[in-house]
């Protein structure tokens, strides 16, 4: 009984530090939403923690009329949307080569993929590689660089690997080739998969930051980070247009609460409906990569 | 043989033509750019090309090894290093052991959705929601004013830059970082269990004496992994959270190459600057696979 006793409290412990941490995690979003929601008065008399105060949705309303920060997002969500479709085609098209023991340079490219994932190219000549076939100032680089990542195609060899061959030999028999298997028979049962790294390459593409604010030049090209980057950090952006701040029920802060929120906002839309996916298919790639 | 060797080729070209363009791509961004660190021993210029650039030895690095900013940003970026791989890569094991003792279906899901979700933000957002955490009227001084204290800009301080990069750190990643260790737990066997509970051993011996050893060396192989990793502490961090006045502890490697080789066009110069730093890691991966090798017998090779 005793015993009994003390293992519920070490398991009802562990569970209380975890909804813990859980809530520590969610925490800070929280407290900016709040923010993004309240008056400037309400946040400058510091009276807003984790709920909003005086609730107005004045600076949501300005962030969503500026038409910058729009074209921002949708060249995002464009760069994204292709980037990612094109990244699918890139991964499977050498993953499913790779996970054929008959495809004989097989070995030497792993060993080529393995290094290429271990040793990372000092930055210099990959900018000077990048800039030297014309990508430089080029919206192409928002996409191309991040359309194909040696991680993830070891996790789509590993996931095509488990295939039966029986099934495979019997289309084969019937002369359906290795295109029309790939396409029509093992992309179609490979949904788990493709849906995490959908994943993994969206969010890759939707977050990158290095690549714009280092090939990128001109304001028309620029994504979404780089636009919410001049956002926080620079007063003028935020506020360009806003002719008086004394009538203005926000204030900078609370303008870039809205705008961290906006960023997220797809993010969280899309998270719940891959997640059943996706950890399953970090698991296939970490177990075996 | 000849006639086999078209049969091949009649059966299997599909397979070579799919491979054609990630090869490609794996070497215009991978390989070439490997190979293009060969100008950290050359004297580049953007009109010779990397061929006939001369060449200069170790000339860049002995420059690097004299500029008093060198020693600034590699000590620095030593104890973010440091830092991260003492208190940011336990976190995980710690979490994904406790998340592992949860039975109630419902409750682990919640958890780890909540713990996974600021891994998807950007390092942009991140820093937006930092900043305002510790702004002058944010969560962090209203808490402060509760206990009575006055307000505390943390951002702007330089002593404050070490233990907001090693908790925006965990913060980030410390939930995302339990999958690996949740299914290298999920594997192991449970007869182990069921046989330790008829002995009788608790809960909490369990995970000292069957999750924790048998996790172990999946902790080893990613702790090589981040070793190898030390110097690279993520320039969207970095840049992202650094201040004008915490640029004197948190200016880093990776930030000292986008200014000296972007920016300022030293292409040479942040080559060499960057190769010390992969060598680096390197050799760090080797002698600790090595002392790993000593103490258990496992190792990355």
């Amino acid at each position: 009984m005793f015993e009994a006793r003390r293992e519920k409290i070490f398991v009802f412990g562990i569970t209380i530090v975890l909804i813990l941490f859980s809530i520590i995690a969610l925490v800070p979003l929280l407290s900016v939403i709040a923010t993004s929601f309240s008056s400037k008065s309400a946040v400058d008399m510091n009276l807003v923690t984790l709920w909003p105060k005086q609730f107005t949705l004045d600076s949501w309303g300005y962030i969503i009329d500026r038409p910058d920060l729009w074209k921002s997002f949708f060249l995002t969500l464009v760069t994204t949307l292709i980037g990612t479709a094109l990244a699918l085609l890139m991964t499977a098209l050498l993953a499913y080569p790779l996970s054929k023991p008959e495809f004989r340079w097989g070995s030497v490219i792993m060993i080529g993929v393995v290094v290429a994932m271990i040793f990372k190219a000092p930055i210099v000549p990959y900018f000077l590689t990048v800039r030297a076939i014309g990508l430089y100032d080029n919206p192409l680089v928002l996409i191309i660089p991040h359309i194909l990542n040696p991680f993830n195609l070891i996790i789509m060899r590993t996931f095509f690997k488990q295939f039966s061959k029986e099934l495979e030999e019997a289309a084969f028999l019937e002369g359906c080739g290795y295109f029309r298997m790939l396409f029509q028979m093992v992309l179609p049962l490979s949904k788990a998969v493709l849906a995490t790294l959908a994943l993994f390459y969206g969010v890759v593409l939707w977050n990158q930051f290095q690549h714009p604010l280092f090939f990128l030049q001109n304001p028309d090209w620029f994504p979404l980070q780089i636009k919410i980057r001049q956002f926080i950090t620079d007063d003028n952006v935020i506020l360009a247009g806003v002719t008086s701040m004394i009538d203005q029920n926000y204030n900078e802060r609370t303008l870039r609460a809205a705008t961290v929120i906006f960023a997220i906002v797809p993010i969280i839309m899309v998270y719940p409906f891959l997640q059943k996916y996706f950890v399953k298919g970090a698991m296939i790639g970490s177990v075996k990569g | 043989m000849k006639a086999f060797a078209n049969l091949r080729l009649k059966v299997y070209w599909p397979l070579y033509v799919m491979a054609i363009p990630g090869i490609a791509f794996l070497i215009v961004f991978k390989y070439i750019p490997l190979a293009g660190a060969v100008i950290a021993f050359k004297d580049y210029s953007v009109f010779k090309g990397i061929l006939d650039s001369p060449w200069v030895g170790l000339k860049h690095f002995e420059t690097l090894m004299q500029h008093p900013d060198f020693a600034r940003v590699f000590g620095n970026t030593l104890m973010l290093g440091f830092l991260k791989l003492a208190l940011v890569f336990p976190v995980p094991v710690l979490l994904a052991l406790m998340i592992n003792e949860i039975r109630k279906t419902a409750l682990k899901k919640g958890i780890q959705t909540a713990l996974y979700i600021p891994h998807f933000l950007s390092w942009v957002i991140v820093s937006g929601i930092v900043f305002d955490f510790f702004s002058l009227n944010g969560l962090f001084n209203i808490v402060l004013g509760w206990l009575g204290n006055e307000p505390l800009l943390a951002m702007q301080e330089s002593g404050y830059f070490r233990p907001i990069y090693v908790l925006s750190s965990i913060w980030r990643d410390a939930g995302w970082g339990t999958v690996v260790y949740i299914a290298a737990i999920s594997a192991i066997d449970p007869q182990l269990y069921e046989s330790a509970m008829m002995d009788g051993a608790s809960k909490f011996r369990q995970m000292r004496h069957i999750t924790f050893p048998l996790l172990l060396p999946t902790v080893l192989v990613l702790f090589l992994l981040e070793i190898g990793n030390f110097l690279d502490l993520g320039f969207d961090q970095v840049y992202n959270l650094i201040t004008p006045m915490t640029y004197s502890v948190g200016d880093i490697l990776d930030t000292y190459v986008f200014r000296t080789g972007i920016q300022q066009a030293q292409y040479s110069f942040a080559t060499a600057v960057g190769l010390f730093q992969s060598i680096i890691g390197l050799v760090m991966v080797y002698i600790f696979n090595r002392m790993s090798k000593k103490v258990s017998d496992g190792g990355l090779w």
